[in-house]
């Protein structure tokens, strides 16, 4: 393994902060895990599991069996092995971070690594919900597996991690066709130079089999596991019915809990539609690099998908390390980071203040979720600017960039 | 022809006359009254109706049209509703007040749920379901006992068969029987409730021991509560009991604190002439053991530790402490319960959302005890079984707890329901904690007092017999009802939710799409011209040059 003392010591870290005495109050916590990653959760499932009742027989496990199977056999979740396993699952994201990283630039080992590794590995965002034991961090770290083994070409990898990721988080249906262009295509950065590309649909055709195959295997396997079909209602329909009206720092929850019960279905149906909209003008435009284009769809779900947690917009945010060519086209980078600042300050204090203290109502974490929402679309957005802007290069003096 | 009609008239009218099982109709009435340790006294009535030989309807029979009831002392609109859903047993209580164990010992009449608690066993087989008859049963007797008990929806119904077992017998068609189960907590006990209880006795409240019911004086009890039971045994027929239980205080209503009671004093009423319908009437007092104590009249016989008064010759009973200057009472210092089990049961609550469930049960008696203990919450309050604990002498006990089933609820529709089995060492006491976590609700499922918070339906607790008597069933220990408040969205905005909601998703939306569709050009900055001799260029689509239009 090509990793340095760097990337070791971050690691180490890390580790070093899990294992410290954290506030019982964090496993808890809205903005670092939804009922769809919650650790208390699924501790419950795996309770549940081993002494014969089945979790998915009510609204207490909302995970995927692959988890039981896996946490109730092969890794046993306690004190000690908590820690060890999450800070494992980041330290295998940052890697696979920095070999796409790698794979993008074309250099093997550079200093940039460890700025990647610590990108990810002390961004905020990723890493309080990794103490708090969610299972978003596991998510993430199939999310950047599978763009990883896709930018090197490994196809089954890839399919295989993508499948899996799908399968614990439907709504990352979103990075399927990005991917498989990516397996496709090349990982190197096509934005300053847009071409139009030729896709080999024979190829892709039997990749899209593939991957279908490797999610009926899993679909399957859960269902062996589970010993029904039951499953399904309590993971992917809870995604799409909103069931659980927890709050979350997204746009859905408050919504859909003063939402007028005959509009429900009507409103459900177009939030998630809505978000398979965003995959083919997203794919159509950053056709010539695919890599941009998980990027960009990263970004769609960590803003407006069903129960996401800090670590969804936070794994946008790292992902930018990704591509430095952007920078220097954002047009408000700093405002970006002025609504992001303010919002993370805001969303734990009016929950706490709604909560806790009781001194504020629902009103003000609504709110902060909104500015929080404003944060990641203007940075979405500015991402998408830079995306196409960086094709036309530099302007001379006395000229400047708009849209017709 | 006509020959043959008229000799199977004649078969008919025979085959009805020969039939040993001659249906007929038994109502005995009682009143037992036990002066507490508090200075309190406790009053239950009971009124039963007994129909003999006659067995509930058969659910598979509900398609058709029933055989037409003919009742003289049986109440006919509970008979209809019971005919109606094919009801096997049904158990029905409204209360009011919590039942101290400690200092009242076990109740006369087990069920002392605090608000509304209904439990039926009905047989399956039918062409409708056992939950439509449920539903149509809580819907007949919501409208019969005028109390809200149609509410008790899917939501706050369970079946928790190792708890509530049937107390008469179960015939065997064939079909399983299933329980139903539902606890209404907020449900409160008045004067409308007693009214079309009155009804159902055949001598109404004008003779007999019902005269004794004055709802002034009942509803100024420190507790009361009335329950209906029907029940079927193989032996004897269709059971109705109509039972008013109520703990007066004679200590508060007497000018010189004392706890000497007359039926007078409790109710003001006296019994002008007993129901003439009634085959047996009977007043029955507790004897305090060791107490020097008089009875005006004197008992007309002495029944083990009750003193019996007969209703047809005795208007009044007189009950008095000749010794005692004034009443003290002893449950004020420090003193041992009465009641073998006592149960505490409280929920803690970190923040709106989390809190922890903890339950302590101390066993009073010198030998261990096993209870089953049933817990069933609203689907909003989730508990996490991984999290409990169970300590008993300051030890980690989780031994203690055996057979434990679990069913999960759903999110707006199935309760928890939670029952085990529990050991109490003798003379301990065993603390259960649970974490539990608080859903939120959408905001058309909020009361509209809101802030009020949730009645949670209390524990139960059954003690199960380890003498070999087997299961017995009957004592039932209630623990308090709780409440708990649940974190609340704006009732006020859901317009302005909705429309901030959307109008940020659109704005997301459309800003990507604009720039996902429109092409980029570069215009030369001239002041404020705009003009389009500037030098312009274009990203494509699919590859724009770059290059100079």
């Amino acid at each position: 393994m090509d990793v340095d003392l760097a990337f070791g010591g971050l690691v180490a870290a890390r580790l070093l902060l899990a294992f410290a005495p954290l506030p019982e109050q964090f496993k808890f916590d809205h903005l670092l895990s939804s009922p769809l990653t919650s650790n208390l959760r699924l501790h419950e499932g795996v309770y549940l599991f081993k002494n014969g009742v089945d979790p998915y027989s009510g609204g207490i496990f909302y995970q995927s069996p692959l988890y039981l199977s896996v946490f109730s056999t092969l890794l046993p979740l306690n004190r000690v092995s908590s820690p060890v396993i999450w800070t494992l699952v980041d330290a295998v994201s940052a890697y696979a971070l920095v070999q796409t990283w790698r794979a993008r630039s074309g250099v093997g080992k550079s200093k940039r690594d460890a700025l990647l590794a610590a990108f990810y590995l002390f961004n905020p965002y990723l890493f309080l919900p990794s103490l708090a034991f969610s299972t978003s961090s596991i998510s993430n770290m199939l999310h950047l597996l599978s763009i990883m083994f896709a930018a090197r070409g490994e196809t089954s990898p890839a399919l295989f991690c993508l499948a899996a990721l799908v399968h614990v988080s439907l709504s990352s249906i979103l990075l399927v066709l990005p991917v498989i262009m990516l397996i496709l295509g090349q990982p190197k950065s096509g934005l300053a130079d847009p071409k139009p590309i030729s896709i080999n649909f024979k190829k892709g055709r039997a990749i899209g089999l593939e991957f279908l195959g490797h999610f009926s295997v899993l679909t399957l396997t859960s269902t062996l596991v589970s010993g029904g079909f039951q499953w399904m209602r309590q993971t992917w329909f809870v995604e799409l019915s909103l069931l659980d009206l927890t709050p979350n720092p997204g746009l859905w929850w408050y919504f859909f809990t003063e939402m007028f019960d005959h509009f429900r279905p009507f409103f459900l149906m177009a939030f998630s539609v809505h978000l398979l909209i965003y995959i083919a003008p997203v794919c159509i435009k950053f056709q010539y690099d695919p890599l941009y284009a998980a990027f960009i769809l990263t970004g769609v779900l960590g803003t407006v998908k069903a129960y996401p947690t800090l670590s969804d917009p936070g794994l946008f945010l790292t992902m930018t390390s990704l591509f430095p060519e952007i920078l220097p086209y954002l047009r408000y980078p700093v405002v970006t980071s002025l609504i992001h600042l303010h919002a993370s300050l805001l969303l734990p204090l009016f929950n706490h203040l709604w909560l806790s203290q009781g001194t504020g109502n629902a009103n003000f974490f609504y709110a902060s979720t909104l500015v929080f929402g404003i944060g990641n679309g203007v940075a979405l957005m500015d991402c998408v600017w830079a995306g196409l802007r960086i094709a036309l290069g530099e302007t001379k003096e006395g000229y400047d960039v708009i849209q017709q | 022809m006509i020959l043959t009609r008229v000799l199977c008239v004649l078969l008919a009218v025979w085959s009805v006359y020969a039939d040993p099982r001659i249906e007929s109709e038994h109502f005995e009435e009682d009143l037992v009254i036990r002066p507490l340790k508090d200075g309190r006294t406790s009053a239950r009535f009971s009124f039963t109706t007994t129909l003999e030989n006659k067995s509930p309807r058969n659910p598979e029979l509900l398609g058709e049209d029933d055989d037409s009831q003919h009742y003289t002392l049986f109440p006919l609109t509970l008979g209809q509703i019971l005919r109606e859903y094919a009801i096997t047993e049904l158990h029905l209580s409204l209360n009011a007040g919590k039942w101290n164990y400690d200092t009242w010992g076990m109740p006369d009449e087990p069920g002392v749920a605090t608000g509304g608690e209904l439990w039926a066993w009905i047989g399956d087989g039918a062409p409708t379901s056992v939950d439509r008859r449920w539903q149509g049963l809580r819907n007949a007797l919501a409208g019969l006992f005028c109390a809200s008990l149609g509410v008790m929806d899917e939501q706050r119904t369970t079946s928790p068969s190792r708890t509530f077992r049937p107390e008469g017998s179960l015939p065997d068609w064939g079909h399983a029987h299933h329980l139903r189960h539902a606890f209404l907590p907020s449900e409160h006990v008045c004067t409308e409730n007693l009214t079309p209880f009155y009804k159902l006795l055949p001598c109404k409240s004008f003779s007999g021991i019902a005269t004794l019911l004055n709802p002034h004086k009942l509803f100024d009890a420190d507790w009361h509560g009335m329950s209906v039971h029907v029940l079927w045994k193989e032996d004897v027929g269709i059971q109705v009991r109509l039972t008013f239980q109520a703990v007066l205080d004679p200590v508060r209503n007497s000018w010189n604190n004392k706890r000497d009671w007359s039926l007078k004093s409790l109710f003001d009423r006296q019994i002008a002439q007993s129901c003439p319908v009634s085959s047996a009437s009977q007043i029955r007092v507790s004897i305090p053991k060791d107490q020097p104590h008089l009875f005006t009249p004197q008992p007309s016989r002495v029944d083990g530790s009750y003193a019996v008064f007969d209703v047809s010759n005795t208007a009044d009973v007189e009950m008095r402490w000749h010794e005692e200057a004034s009443f003290e009472n002893p449950a004020t210092g420090k003193q041992e319960p009465v009641s073998a089990l006592s149960v505490r049961r409280t929920l803690e609550s970190v923040n709106k959302y989390r809190g922890s469930l903890k339950v302590a049960v101390t066993n009073n008696g010198g030998d261990d005890m096993q209870t089953t203990y049933l817990e069933t919450l609203p689907w909003f309050v989730q508990l996490y079984l991984h999290t409990l604990r169970i300590e008993c002498n300051g030890t980690r006990r989780g031994d203690l707890l055996r057979g434990a089933t679990f069913t999960p609820p759903i999110p707006h529709s199935r309760p928890t329901l939670y029952q085990s089995t529990l050991t109490i060492p003798a003379r301990s006491t065993v603390y259960m904690t649970l974490d539990v976590t608080k859903a939120f609700l959408r905001y058309t499922e909020h009361p509209p007092d809101a802030q009020r918070g949730w009645d949670l339906p209390p524990a139960v607790f059954v003690p199960i017999r380890t003498d070999g008597e087997g299961w017995d069933g009957v004592e039932r220990v209630y623990t308090p009802i709780l409440l708990v408040d649940l974190a609340t969205p704006d009732f006020s905005m859901p317009y302005n939710v909705i429309i901030m909601s959307s109008t940020l998703i659109t704005f997301i939306f459309g800003s990507i799409f604009n720039l996902l569709t429109r092409k980029f050009i570069v215009v030369k900055m001239e002041g404020d011209e705009k003009s389009g001799d500037g030098e312009e260029r274009e990203a494509g689509r699919t590859g724009g040059k770059g290059g100079e239009l």
